[in-house]
Order: structure tokens, then sequence, then C-alpha cells
């Protein structure tokens, strides 16, 4: 039954890619894969709550295999759930723009390759689709622009995900070999075989994660791509690799030594607090989102590491809950993360650039869309009683229940990434008030802002309906906690009720916090009776109120740049121009240098192209030069066979 | 329901909610006897709410929504961690459960509202105090957390009320890890009030003000309002530090009954600390907060070493 269900829309995506070659069917065709994206989020979702999986198992073997699990449901569920809207979206944002039909119809096959990765049961299919997955959105980016900087972004994308991505190969690939692809066989526990395919993977699928410091490609390729592929991208893309992450750590390898749970948590703190903290310093808004997807993936691999901790010290059932915190967080992540894209879409599309110091007024001028915006920023912020909260509650829950369970050095590690994620909470909150009040709030910073329009309506309903979800998450998370509870390899029970009431917590009854607050403030707001307000201008100390006066985002966050001065090394450049003694001109500017690029990827990358440059010396194109390498290297094969090294 | 769950809820919801305004009025009203001056009475925070009342709002030019709604879900944030805060062991749920990190979750709200009504004006001095206050308020989540979850460990649970009863009793305090939550604990409270040395409460200059900064466009009944929510903080940051990092006893009419004596006890030291140290330079707040940080994680690791 659900697999009919979930061919059913295979084929209505299959379709609606087909229709996009012509152009009369294109508001069809986008209908039609929306159609098949809202189905197969319907079975993902209804596999995973009936606890059903169909299809083939895992297997080492080299055929083509498919399957589904329940984690595999999960994936398909949250995949069909950001699809549907982001396509619908994409029916009249695609349609005005450059190659519009082309991009649509690659759209939907980005959408069915990843569901190929999610459902493949074998090592071939799996890196087929991983690889077919890192190359659909390069090409996605260079058909809707080609210039300079793209082309560049998007080679550094290539380039970064398959250097690093060999680490996914070797970790499948390893894992094969030894009988673990499926979780068939057991390794013994700190084996050299064991750390080996978990390192690769960090490594490999760390980077199609974007987890610091992996990440460098992240926030040059997303913002560069059309929203739709953006939302897809941040939201559903580098889940996958979550999904790739939680296979090999948490369902393959078995109990990893403590150690290796360190690292992850490690990993997880710094992508969490670097991914905010560059994020806070962006100028642009979409750069800007792909700064907090880095943060969000820390949160998500947080979760992660406090799961392979609680489970090497054999806290089974908060290990499960860690683990559904962090698949939880992978989902609320992806529901707000693409509808910020889809956002910033529709007021790119509105307004032209997405510069967040010429921005301003937006929820007046677009009341829907900037409502949507508004939610999806509260939910990214982590503020109740909206979903990014819940999960979270529930990952701060399983950090400090690390140290509970914990001896002196994991519980100091679980200690310290409880700090990391509150500060992470509280940076997000200073970074979405900024984007808030620079994009929706105050007035225009620039003419074409003020005449901005609403969006049309399949846009708005977009995001609407991603918003609406994020209400929805936000309430009644506890009903998908138990079912994602179960999907750990190990036996753990944990009973769904709406509301989270978990042993050892004082329980997040979501709908009380939200009927509270709710209610609270509708209260307080109607006891305040009908307002006799005095329209007033802005006290500014009696000056006139002028453009000029505005705060800039830099403006806003530069009491955080001087205390994070030590670490961060700002640059900033005072000129002034004086003729005669007077002062005629000052100017200033400043930016945050990224450093991770640029004190560990930039000297690498100038001592590979210093290395190729001597290597080069060897080509000298001469004949008999090429002649005497050959002697000379059968010669030596000759000398080391002769002392017996090869052969 | 026991009498004494009875008597803890009605406690929490009067104190929370009605005597709140009363904590304030205490710290200025010794403050102003330390420093030799007559001072207002205790009662003075009333007499303002009653005026602010009577007085009609002020609609900057340009504001929106979110400056109108601001003030409401403000109150209605830290309304609804009075309901979560206990003043007892005991005391029962009222809807909103005990979790010590939806505190932190209800005051980031809280934050996050008064911040975008900043924007929403686009006042300078406004966004000056909000760029402060979220400046700080990364340090102070971390360290409350950490503060909090050195009591959780000791207690055995993330309940706030689990917590109030896992750390009674003299016993608990045979391990410096309460002691130094307690340290860590005393910066939050110093932070989160909006006391010397972190932020002044009766700076009347705009440069130099936090989180009075945010406020200044508002007057009226939404003053009123933001001026009872800085109010109700002080409530539910002193019930805390009262009842889980200060000894308290184990009988619930007893924590019940020296309640009163802990508050008034550490608003007089808050009034202390206000007349002998200076506020600090603002970029210099967040180190000191750091290192109450450091004194939790301190905290959580003598912990730890008595377990292995």
């Amino acid at each position: 039954m659900t697999a009919a269900l979930l061919l059913t829309a295979l084929a209505l995506l299959g379709l609606g890619i087909a229709a996009c070659t012509a152009e009369r069917t294109f508001r069809v065709a986008l209908a039609l894969q929306s159609g098949g994206a809202a189905l197969l989020a319907v079975c993902g979702f209804w596999a995973l709550a009936a606890g059903s999986s169909f299809g083939s198992a895992f297997s080492g073997a080299f055929a083509p295999r498919f399957g589904v699990d329940g984690l595999t449901a999960f994936f398909l569920g949250m995949l069909g759930l950001v699809a549907a809207p982001t396509l619908l979206f994409s029916a009249r944002y695609l349609d005005s723009r450059p190659r519009g039909r082309l991009v649509a119809g690659l759209t939907g096959v980005f959408v069915l390759t990843l569901a190929e990765v999610l459902c493949a049961r074998d090592p071939l299919t799996f890196l087929g689709g991983w690889e077919l997955m890192t190359l659909l959105p390069a090409a996605l980016i260079l058909i809707g622009r080609s210039d300079e900087g793209a082309r560049r972004s998007v080679f550094l994308y290539v380039a970064v995900t398959h250097i690093a991505g060999a680490g996914t190969w070797v970790a499948v690939l390893l894992a094969a070999h030894a009988g673990v692809f499926g979780g068939a066989s057991v390794l013994a526990r700190g084996s050299g075989l064991q750390v080996a395919i978990a390192l690769a993977a960090l490594v490999g699928m760390g980077t199609k994660a974007g987890v610091m410091p992996l990440h460098s490609w992240l926030p040059r390729a997303h913002p560069i791509a059309p929203a739709p592929v953006s939302a897809l991208m941040s939201g559903v893309m580098i889940k996958v690799a979550i999904y790739g992450l939680v296979r090999v750590l948490v369902d393959w390898l078995g109990v990893l030594p403590l150690w290796l749970g360190v690292l992850v948590l490690a990993l997880g703190a710094l992508s969490a607090v670097g991914g905010v903290v560059y994020a806070l310093f962006q100028h642009d808004l979409k750069r800007l989102l792909a700064f907090h997807s880095i943060e969000n993936v820390g949160i998500i691999v947080l979760g992660l590491g406090a799961c392979l901790l609680l489970r090497a010290r054999g806290a089974d059932t908060w290990a499960a809950l860690a683990l559904a915190a962090a698949l939880l967080h992978t989902l609320n992540h992806a529901v707000f993360k693409s509808l910020l894209f889809l956002g910033a879409g529709a007021f790119e599309r509105a307004v032209g650039s997405l510069e967040l110091d010429r921005l301003g007024g937006l929820l007046r001028r677009m009341p829907w869309t900037g409502a949507a915006f508004l939610v999806g920023s509260l939910a990214i912020a982590g503020v109740p009683p909206l979903n990014g909260f819940a999960s979270e509650w529930l990952t701060l829950q399983a950090l400090v229940h690390v140290p509970a369970y914990g001896g002196l050095g994991d519980g100091l590690a679980g200690a310290l990434a409880l700090a990391a994620l509150a500060a992470t909470a509280a940076l997000a909150v200073f970074c979405f008030v900024k984007v808030v009040g620079l994009v929706l709030l105050g007035p225009p910073r620039r003419p074409s802002v003020a005449d901005a329009t609403e969006a049309p309506i399949p846009m708005r309903a977009a995001v609407v309906a991603l918003a609406g979800v994020c209400v929805v998450l936000g309430v009644v998370p506890g009903l998908l906690v138990a079912p994602l509870a179960r999907l750990a390899p190990w036996p753990a029970s944990e009973r769904g009720t709406l509301a989270l009431h978990l042993p050892g917590t004082g329980s997040l009854p979501t709908v009380g916090i939200a009927l509270a607050l709710g209610v609270l403030s509708l209260l307080l707001f109607v006891m305040r009776g009908r307002r006799v307000a005095a329209p007033a201008p802005t006290w500014v100390c009696g000056q006139l109120v002028q453009p000029q006066l505005a705060w800039t985002s830099a403006g806003f966050t530069k009491p955080l740049r001087l205390v994070l001065e030590v670490v961060l090394r700002p640059e900033r450049e005072i000129t002034v121009r004086t003729t005669g003694g007077v002062v005629q001109e000052v100017a200033y500017s400043g930016r945050v240098p990224h450093l991770i690029d640029e004190r560990l990827y930039a000297p690498l990358v100038r001592s590979g192209l210093v290395a190729a440059r001597h290597a080069r010396r060897l080509q000298s194109g001469h004949l008999g030069t090429y002649v005497w390498y050959l002697i000379a290297l059968v010669l030596v094969l000759l000398a080391a066979a002769k002392a017996g090294l090869i052969g | 329901m026991s009498g004494a769950s009875i008597v803890s809820a009605a406690v929490e919801l009067g104190g929370g909610l009605l005597l709140a305004p009363l904590l304030p009025g205490l710290v200025q009203h010794w403050k102003a006897r330390l420093q030799g001056r007559r001072g207002p009475s205790p009662l003075q925070p009333y007499r303002e709410l009653r005026r602010l009342w009577g007085k009609s709002a002020v609609d900057p030019a340009g504001s929106g929504l979110v400056y109108r709604w601001a003030p409401a879900i403000v109150a209605a944030s830290v309304a609804a961690a009075v309901l979560l805060v206990p003043v007892a062991g005991r005391a029962p749920g009222l809807g909103v459960g005990r979790d010590m990190f939806v505190l932190a979750g209800l005051l980031a709200l809280a934050r996050f509202a008064v911040a975008a009504a900043a924007w929403d004006v686009g006042n300078g001095f406004s966004l000056m105090g909000a760029s402060r206050d979220l400046t700080i308020a990364v340090s102070t989540e971390a360290t409350l957390v950490l503060a909090l979850a050195v009591g959780a460990l000791v207690a055995g649970t993330t309940s706030l009320t689990g917590m109030v009863a896992g750390t009674a009793g003299t016993a608990v305090w045979a391990n410096p890890a309460l002691a130094l939550g307690a340290v860590s604990f005393a910066l939050v409270v110093v932070a989160e009030t909006g006391r010397q040395p972190v932020d002044n409460p009766d700076t009347h200059l705009e440069l130099t003000m936090i989180h009075e900064g945010p406020l200044l466009e508002y007057a009226g009944r939404d003053l009123a309002y933001l001026q009872w929510a800085a109010a109700v903080r002080h409530w539910f940051v002193l019930v805390l530090a009262a009842q889980v990092f200060l000894p308290h006893a184990r009988s619930v009419w007893l924590q019940l009954g020296t309640l009163p004596i802990a508050l008034v006890v550490l608003c007089g030291a808050l009034a202390l600390m206000e007349t002998l140290i200076a506020k600090m330079r603002i970029l210099l707040a967040p180190r000191l907060l750091a290192l109450g940080g450091i004194a939790a994680l301190l905290g959580v690791a003598s912990w730890l070493v008595q377990l292995t």
C-alpha cells in the first residue's frame, strides 16, 4: 500500500519533469511535481508512524537494490514536505527567469536524486546517487548565471566536495568490504576498521553537511543558486548527508569509543558557534542564511555526539532521545530554512537585491510573505512556542544528560557543548532580530523597496504553508519524538504524547506553553484598552530624524564584534581626506575576514600551487627526458624487487 | 492536592504577579540609605505603575504592529516564567511545565520582542541599548544554563521543582559543586536584573543605557507593562537563587517560611553591591559573565570527580 503510494508519488514527479519540456504545460508540470512531492511527504511520514519497511534490505553486493525503512521513510517525508511548497513556489518564481523551464525540470530531477540516495540499498547505487546529488546543484547554478564569480564559486564547491567527499567513498566501500554495510555484522569496539570507517564518514559526509572546518563551499554555493534550489540544498541536500552520518555512526558501526563521541561533539560545537558568529557579520541575506545552515547542522551534530556518548555509557533511553533530538532538529531546520530561503527569493523578486542595509519596511508592503518570514525567523531563533525551540530543548536535555551519565572527560565535554548551544541560541536571537529589523521593519531604505508589492498567490501560499508547519511542529513535537526514538537500532521505548514529558526533566508541555503565551499576550493586549496614543517623532536628543541616521547591520553587531575582536580579528580602514587642514571626507570600510578560509585553506591552496609549479619542471617536453624517466623508473623497480620490497 | 502545594502555588502566583515590584523598590530604598540619602519608599514602583497606567501611550512616526505588540508579549513571557519557577519543592505544575531550559527560552522571547520593537521605531538609542543587551545576553544565557546544569546534576533532574527539593538540606553542600554554581548564578542575577556592575538602572543618559534603551520611546500603559516585567524578572531570578543556590530547608513549610527572609537578604546584597561597585565598561561585562561560566564548569567537574 505505502509502496504503491510511493511509486505513484515518484511517477507524478517524473511526469512533471517530462511536462517541463513544453512552454504550454509549464504550470501543469510544476503542479504535478508539487503534488508528487506532497504525496511523498504523506507516505514518508505514514511509513514512519506505522513503522513499516518494504523493498530490499541493505546488501554489500554491487547490484542495484532499493528499499525503505523507518529512517529512510522519515527523510523521504522531510524531502516531500520541503519539496512540495518549494516546487509550488517555483511555478511563479521561475516562469519569468531565463531558462526557467530547464531549471524547473532539473529541480525535479534533483528531488528524485535525493529520493534515490535515501532509498539506495547497495553501495553502488548509493555512491552514484551521492555524486549526482553533488553535481546537479552545480549545473542548476550555472544554468541560472554564468558570470565569473558564480563559475569560481561552483568550481570551488565541486572541488571541495569531491576532494573531501572521497571520505564517503572510503567509508562506504570499507563498510561494504567489512560486511557492516547495513549493519549485518558487528565490529569490535575501538577496532582500527571501525574507527577508520567512522572518521572517513565524518570527513566525507561532514563536508557535504557543511560541518566546520569543512564547510568552506557552503556559504559560496548556496546563495548564488535560484531560491527554490537554495531551499532544497539547505533544506534537504545537506540533511541527506546527515542521513548518511546517522546510518554509518549510529546504525551500522555499533558502540563507538568515547573519544569519537567527544570529537563529534567538538565538531558540532565549532559549527554551531562558528556558523552563527559569521552569520552575524554578513551583509547579504542569502549568504547570512547559508551560514545559519552551518549553525543548525552544528546543532544536529551536537545531538548526534550526545547520542554516541550516551550509547557508549550505556544510557540507552537517553541515547535514543538524543538521536530523536538530532532528527527532529533536522526536520525543523529543513522546514524553517526552506521557508526563509523562499521568503528571501520572494523579496529578491520584488525589490532586486538582498543587501541587508538597503531593504526595510517589507512587513507592511508584503504582509503575507513578511509575516511568514517573521514566523520562520522566530523559529530559527529558537523561541517558544515554535518548532526550533522544541528541538533545541530536546538537544539541550540530551547534552545535560551526558555529564549525568558520564565520567570526568566526556562529562565536561557535554557541559561545554551545553554552554556552546546556549550561546548559539542567544546569538541566533541576535542575528534574526537584526534580519527582521533590517528586512521587515522600519522605513524602506531605498526607493525600489518602497514600491515593493506582494508576491503572487502560489509563492505566498508556499511560504505561508511552511510557516504553518513551523507552528504545528512547535506545538505537537511529542508525536514525532516517540517514532524517532524508536529508529535507534537498540531497544528503547518511548510513548508518544502531544507534549514532551520525559523522565528526569521538568517536561515541555508545548501545548500549554503555546496557550499560555498566546492567551496571556492577548489578555494583556486587550487589558491595555483602547490606545489614546499621541503620534510623535522618534527621540534622537532633539536632532532631526534623517535617513542617514538609520542603523546598519554593521552598527548593530558592533558591540559583539568588539567583544570577539581577539578571536575574529576584524579589519577596518579609515581614510580621511583633508584640504587645507579642513576634513572634506571620511571613508570607513570594515570587514570580518573568514579565519578558517584565510588561515587554514589559503595556505593549503598556496602550497598546493607551489608544489604544482615545482612538479611542472619535470614536464620538459623533450622526448629524451621522458625516456630517461622510464629507464630510471624501471631501474628503481628492479632494485626494489631485488631488495625484496615488492613482488 | 496537599495543603503545602496549594499554598506554594498561591505564593508563587501572588508573589510573582503582585509582590514583584516590591523587590526593585526595596533595592532602591536601601541603596539610597546606604548612600546617605532618604530615598523613595519601597512602594515607589507601585506608584510609578499607577501613574503610568493613567497616561497615554506614544506612537513614534513609522512604528507598526511589532512596536504595539511587544510590551504585551514581553509581559506575557515573564508571566509565563512566573508559572514556571516554583517557590518550594512540592509546587504543582501550572500548565507550562517546570523545566529549566524553558526559562531560557522565555527570556529569549522577551529579548527578541524588545529588540524587534527597537528596530520598528528605528531610534538609534533604542537600537544601541538592544544591541548591547543582546551582546551581553550571549554570555548570560550560556552562564545561566551552565549554572542551572550544576543544580540539575546535583538534584538529578532538570525540573526546577525537583532542583529545589534536591538541593535542600546540608548534605549537598559537602561537595563544592553547588557553591561554585552559586557564584556563577550570582553573576546571572546581576545581569538579568540589569544591576551594577553590568547595567545601571538609574541612568538617565541615553548613551549609557542597556536595558532602559529600548524602552525609551514607550510611555503610558506600554511602559507600565515593561517596567512590571523588569520587576518580575527580579522575582524569579531571586527566587531561584534563594531556593536552589542558597542553603534551604527540606520541609516545604520551612522553605516557604524562609523565602521572604532570603529575598530580603538578596535585595540587601544587590543594594550593597550597587553602592560599592561602579558600572564596568560594557565590553568587559561578557568577560565577567564568562568567568561565571568557568566557575560553573568547575562545579560540574567537582561533582563528576566525586562520582568517579
